[in-house]
């Protein structure tokens, strides 16, 4: 076996071997190593800190969407308010108006009654005179007497 | 095995360049060649797409690229082996893991490429890595815990008549870590990598039913790299636990 017989290279391997380690050892500890690390270790703070700016964003988004939907729902009061506003208005104008206009009818009623009343009133008078008259025509030509003496 | 070659020939090693320093002889092999290989990979795997660094100033620029993510994998793959076997303070531990991890890894994986040299397959490689992480560990247990740290080999909680039987088996187990640990990976590589040589083999000895070998080979190859994650992973996690037992004893 080489491996045992070969006795005359151990000092050369050896060697070679500790001249090899201590390079790679010292290099990868120095150079390498803390490359790859810092490396690493800059896209974790990278990623950590846009993790960081992802969250106060959010926070961000969620107050403007609080605060959008907090105007929204004063808006949609205020919508309600004027169209219930603008209803009792409404409501209130056509009532009067109608208040209105049963007054000027029921005036006008009033005053329909009144001039028929009166108009009853003269034409019952009117009829009354005249029946008044006839029938003192009537009684001055049964009784002869003259028609200014009669009366009735 | 074409004229005698033994399957054991793609474990030696020849050298490249002959040095000699100071009686020491410290030729650059072909172990040393994929050792080169093997470092200068993960360096550039893992260090040049993090070199043009972009200011991440827009979502667009947070995608990264395909070789960032795949190095990303594995960083992240190791820290949560860290994370899941010691915790917090395994963080410091970090680079040394990921270092064991990654050499061992691709030393195995360019080991599976034909012609090139397993350097994980040789046990003083092997040796020297789980010593170093054996003495680490146990230098880290004396320098956090002192004198404290020999009531590791006590389990709490056992009959005192029992603890002259428990210590030393408790002592002999824990001297055994870097030999578990190395032979482990070592064995692995080099009964994988004898597997296919051997049946390499049987393709070209069979004639035309060496199908059936070739066709048993690329399952192999398959394993085999299945098996050169996992070593590296279990020499990675248990690297892992060896500290968390240093850190915490029990």
């Amino acid at each position: 076996m080489p491996q045992l017989e070969q006795v005359e290279f151990f000092i050369s391997q050896l060697f070679w071997l500790g001249v090899f380690f201590v390079i790679l050892f010292t290099v990868l500890t120095y150079i390498t190593l803390p490359k790859i690390r810092a490396f690493l270790n800059q896209r974790d703070n990278f990623v950590k800190s846009h993790i960081s700016k992802q969250d106060e964003l959010i926070k961000k988004a969620e107050s403007i969407i609080e605060n959008y939907e907090a105007k929204l729902t004063e808006a949609k009061n205020q919508a309600s308010q004027i169209i219930n506003d603008a209803k009792n208005t409404a409501i209130k104008e056509s009532e009067d108006l109608m208040k209105a206009a049963e007054e000027k009818i029921q005036l006008e009623i009033k005053k329909t009654e009144e001039r028929v009343a009166k108009e009853k009133n003269t034409a019952i008078s009117e009829l009354n005179d005249q029946l008044k008259d006839s029938a003192a025509n009537f009684l001055s030509k049964v009784t002869n007497i003259e028609k200014g003496n009669i009366n009735l | 095995m074409a004229k005698g070659e033994s399957p054991l020939k793609q474990f030696e090693i020849q050298p490249i360049v002959d040095i000699n320093f100071l009686g020491f002889d410290i030729s650059f092999t072909n172990s040393a060649l994929w050792m080169t290989i093997t470092t200068a990979f993960i360096l550039i795997f893992f260090t040049v797409p993090f070199l043009k660094a972009k200011k991440t100033n827009s979502v667009s620029d947070l995608y990264p690229t395909r070789m960032q993510v795949a190095a990303e994998l594995g960083f992240n793959f190791i820290n949560s082996l860290l994370a899941d076997t010691v915790g917090k303070e395994g963080k410091k531990y970090f680079p040394l893991v990921f270092t064991l991890f990654m050499f061992i890894l691709f030393g195995n994986l360019f080991g599976m490429i034909p012609y090139s040299f397993t350097f994980t397959s040789h046990i003083i490689v092997t040796l020297a890595l789980a010593m170093g992480v054996f003495i680490f560990v146990t230098v880290l247990g004396f320098v956090k815990h002192g004198v404290k740290f020999f009531s590791f080999f006590v389990i709490p909680g056992l009959p005192v008549y029992m603890l002259p039987l428990l210590i030393p088996i408790e002592i002999i187990s824990y001297l055994s870590r870097p030999i578990s640990l190395s032979v482990r990976l070592f064995a692995n590589m080099l009964a994988g990598h004898t597997l296919l040589k051997v049946f390499a083999g049987f393709v070209s000895a069979l004639g035309f039913f060496g199908i059936l070998p070739l066709v048993f080979i690329i399952a192999l190859t398959g394993l085999e790299i299945l098996i050169a994650f996992l070593q590296a992973y279990v020499f990675a996690i248990l690297t892992c636990l060896y500290i968390n037992d240093a850190l915490h004893l029990h």
